[in-house]
């Protein structure tokens, strides 16, 4: 009963919160709107968008799980995820992306995370009349916030609430899961993402997933979001759990970790490097991944 | 005609050359003659102002040379100093043409004047058909004929030369300081040239300066310059002295 | 080797010469507006073809012509002032310097476009400046020692450029590739323009000292004994190189060993003298970087390589060719 309740609020509360964030204000001339894009600035756009490029593997995933997957006319060769991106144009990389190539697909809009060199490449594009809209979420509510202006933009409102509620359900359950559940001691967890010991600090939402589900991050208290610790650090530890960042050179915890208590009892969790560093729909995957290896069965 | 007037100067704080005075008159060639150290590069460097004394001025046909632009400085007076290695292809042509700087406009090509006289030049240091030839190709000795020609070539009335035939060969020499001497007399110039060599100093030069520790130990003509004693105090060796018998000049012989 | 020094120096063969590197410059334009990641035919332009052609691809290669004249300028002044073929802005640190000036205009003074530039030849001025005083020895100035200094102040700028690039804001700063192996997608018409103006005034001011630099070249002796005001003639040298290196790198970030390969090539045809080096190397130069850009950006399209990369791959093994040689 109580649960239902919560639940309830939960949905409501999020419902009233996706109608306040984005901002769409219907424009004085027909045919145009005006948006606030994830970094605040304000962008023009067609009433309806038909064509959209995507500059950053998690755009791309953002983009298909609220169902607008059919709009997208080029995304980068790192886009690898639905399958179906894979067959759409390719427009370059996430640092590098052809202007040319863009231009020539004629979008309405490109989505990108942070361009580094944002400022005349926005310039660029919105002299062809291209508007460029940043987003770059870097929590898991981020990612929802993202979701439902994206979904927006693209003519899906409905639909990305939707796919965030169900998300949010997700995360709800992990969160119940938590609160039931008592450690005699704190699962701390070491999370290597690369094998010269880069790991996730303050700045990174994995850091938040690690804390959502229940345990505790070895290097939560470190500044930056991708630090590089020293292995005497890393030995140093002792993480009761590694998780790592699934990739052909990532397998394995590095060798420091051959005596910690992690891979004594075997509590190693590989996630897929795609599924875990994406600030988008998977994140709650990877959520949910994180939870099985720290608490040995799965949120229900 | 050249004038030195109560030079001092140096690098830095320290003084090389310490009140020299001397004179240098149209159609005559002066050696100047010393140990290691004593100045004469210094020397040389002032008459063309390429260093600035402390004290004292240099005075070439009645103008100090302080008046002067670099440009009609190297119009009048021309160097064959010691010569470096150049990196860059540079043919003996161009070499030779380069010394006509002074006479151009800041902007432009070499006239035909400039070209007749960098020919003319040319086949005078007996380097005729070497033109296209490549400054870093040739021998020193032949280089330094190639420094002496783009000298030369200024058609400057005055020549400072430093150590002129220190790469050269014997028949080489004797061309060095013919063709200083027919500059010289033949056409009214003038003509300062450091050398080692005393026998040379003896036959060619009009005027010995001697400088000892940046002071002149003599000045004026060969034969009242070069004796044993003043010869032993400058360069601490014993030498002979007789008359050439063809050209009657001081010939000094080194006991070794 | 075989020199065309049949004739000295004159109109006539500066003529034939710059009519050749002209047409090339001509037929390097050319192929580089029609080639690109988009195929488009000039014939029939689409609207969008249009707008790819004139908006986007024909200021990057107009500016990739500016700054390869420039860069290729720049060094061949600076080979013949501090004589020695192995000076280029690259090498020498002079283009990090801009690269640095740059990004410090972007920090403290944001969008204002005109101080990137301004600080851009400062910092280009400041290297030149300590690699000068560096290499300068009592014996003057020796080859071992300059190239040492260069290698030493390039790669301390660049530690620095990585330094910034990775602790400040990167999308206002842009990535470190860009400094250090430029990138000539970012460019506008106004940069364009600029980039140009600089150029010809750069090429013009180092083009009057040809005659003197003649003389620097092969020694300072030399030069000042044969007329040459050499403070002022080294001053002029000095400040139009980071004139011209400051403005081409706040445009494009620095684009390496140009500086090095177009004059020597430049030589092989038409030998040392200046008058001859120094303008054909801004026509050559600006040939140079139009085609190296246009391969480095239709190599894998749609994905770029930084055109620096290009002209290193081919800079590097001529510089050790040339190192060998000396």
């Amino acid at each position: 009963m109580k649960n239902s309740f919560r639940t309830a609020v939960f949905i409501l509360l999020t419902a009233l919160l996706s109608a306040c964030g984005g901002g769409i204000a219907p424009a004085p001339e027909s045919g145009t709107r005006t948006v606030t894009d994830g970094i605040g600035r304000k962008i023009e756009l067609p009433a309806e968008v038909t064509r959209t490029v995507s500059l950053a593997p998690n755009i791309t995933e953002i983009v298909f799980a609220v169902g607008a997957g059919g709009k997208l006319v080029g995304v980068t060769t790192f886009c690898n995820y639905p399958k179906e991106a894979k067959q759409i144009s390719k427009v370059g990389d996430t640092l590098k992306p052809n202007i040319e190539t863009i231009v020539a697909l004629r979008p309405q809009v490109v989505f990108v995370s942070t361009a580094s060199q944002l400022e005349a490449f926005t310039g660029l594009l919105e002299r062809q009349g291209i508007a460029v809209f940043v987003t770059s979420p870097d929590s898991l509510e981020g990612v929802f916030e993202s979701m439902v202006s994206m979904g927006e933009v693209l003519g899906k409102a409905g639909e990305a609430r939707r796919v965030v509620n169900e998300l949010r359900t997700r995360v709800e359950k992990v969160r119940e899961e938590v609160s039931r559940t008592e450690h005699e001691v704190e699962q701390t967890v070491f999370a290597q993402i690369d094998p010269s010991l880069y790991t996730v600090g303050k700045g990174s939402f994995i850091t938040d997933l690690v804390e959502i589900a229940g345990g505790r991050s070895v290097t939560a208290d470190i500044e930056t979001a991708y630090p590089k610790v020293s292995k005497e650090t890393a030995r140093a530890f002792n993480p009761r759990i590694i998780i790592l960042s699934d990739s052909p050179d990532n397998r394995e915890p590095n060798e420091v970790f051959s005596e910690s208590e992690a891979v004594r009892e075997g509590r190693i969790v590989r996630i897929d490097a795609d599924v875990l560093s994406r600030p988008g729909p998977r994140i709650v995957e990877a959520l949910e991944l994180i939870f099985k290896g720290i608490h040995g069965r799965e949120a229900k | 005609m050249l004038e030195v007037d109560r030079i001092k100067a140096g690098y830095g704080g320290r003084t090389v050359l310490d009140g020299i005075s001397f004179s240098v008159s149209d159609g005559s060639i002066t050696a100047v003659l010393g140990a290691n150290g004593a100045g004469k590069t210094t020397l040389i460097r002032l008459l063309n102002r390429s260093l600035d004394p402390f004290d004292g001025q240099v005075v070439l046909d009645g103008r100090p040379l302080e008046e002067l632009s670099r440009r009609q400085i190297a119009r009048s007076i021309a160097v064959v100093a010691q010569e470096n290695e150049t990196s860059f292809p540079v043919s003996v042509l161009e070499f030779v043409l380069a010394g006509r700087f002074a006479h151009g406009s800041t902007f432009g090509w070499e006239s035909e004047r400039d070209l007749a006289a960098a020919r003319t030049a040319i086949q005078m240091c007996e380097l005729e058909g070497m033109g296209q030839r490549l400054m870093n190709e040739l021998s020193g000795g032949e280089r330094q004929r190639v420094l002496l020609a783009r000298a030369l070539a200024t058609e400057a009335g005055t020549l400072l030369l430093d150590e002129p035939t220190a790469n050269l060969d014997l028949s080489h020499q004797a061309m060095m300081f013919r063709l200083v001497r027919e500059r010289t007399k033949g056409c009214g110039g003038s003509a300062v040239v450091i050398t080692h060599d005393l026998n040379l100093a003896s036959e060619f030069a009009d005027q010995i300066l001697l400088l000892k520790q940046g002071k002149i130990a003599a000045c004026g003509p060969p034969q009242e310059v070069l004796t044993t004693e003043l010869i032993a105090e400058l360069f601490q060796v014993e030498v002979l002295l007789d008359k050439n018998p063809r050209t009657g000049n001081v010939r000094i012989t080194t006991v070794y | 080797m075989t020199l065309d020094l049949s004739k000295p120096a004159g109109l006539g063969k500066a003529l034939r010469y710059g009519a050749g590197f002209a047409a090339l410059l001509a037929v390097s334009l050319a192929v580089g507006t029609s080639l690109g990641a988009e195929t488009l035919s000039i014939f029939s332009l689409s609207e969008t073809g249009s707008a790819i052609l004139f908006d986007i691809r024909l200021p990057r290669v107009l500016l990739g012509a500016c700054v390869g004249a420039s860069l290729a300028v720049a060094g061949a002044g600076l080979q013949a002032l501090l004589r020695n073929p192995l000076a280029e802005p690259y090498l020498l640190g002079v283009s990090n310097g801009a690269a640095l000036g740059t990004m410090v205009a972007i920090i403290l003074f944001g969008t204002f476009e005109f101080a990137r530039p301004v600080l851009a030849f400062a910092g280009a001025a400041l290297a030149t400046f300590a690699v000068y005083r560096i290499a300068q020895s009592k014996a003057g100035m020796n080859a071992e020692r300059l190239i040492l200094s260069g290698v030493i102040i390039t790669t301390l700028l660049s530690s620095v450029i990585i330094l910034l690039t990775s602790l400040l804001d990167a999308t206002r700063l842009r990535s470190f590739t860009f400094w250090l192996l430029g990138d000539l997608s970012q460019a506008t018409m106004t940069g364009f323009w600029v980039c140009l103006v600089t150029a010809v005034i750069g090429t013009f001011i180092l083009s009057t000292r040809a005659r003197a630099l003649n003389l620097l070249m092969v020694g300072e002796r030399d030069a000042l004994d044969f007329g040459v005001e050499v403070e002022r003639t080294r001053l002029a040298v000095f400040a139009a190189s980071a004139g011209l290196v400051g403005v081409a790198v706040s445009a494009s970030g620095s684009v390496g060993f140009v500086g090095l390969i177009v004059p020597h090539l430049i030589r092989l045809f038409t030998g040392s003298d200046n008058r001859f080096v120094i303008p054909f190397s801004a026509l050559f130069g600006a040939s140079f970087v139009v085609l190296a850009d246009t391969f480095a950006r239709t190599l894998i399209a749609p994905r770029e390589l930084p055109v620096g990369a290009i002209t290193a791959l081919i800079g590097c093994p001529l510089f050790i060719w040339l190192l060998r040689k000396n």
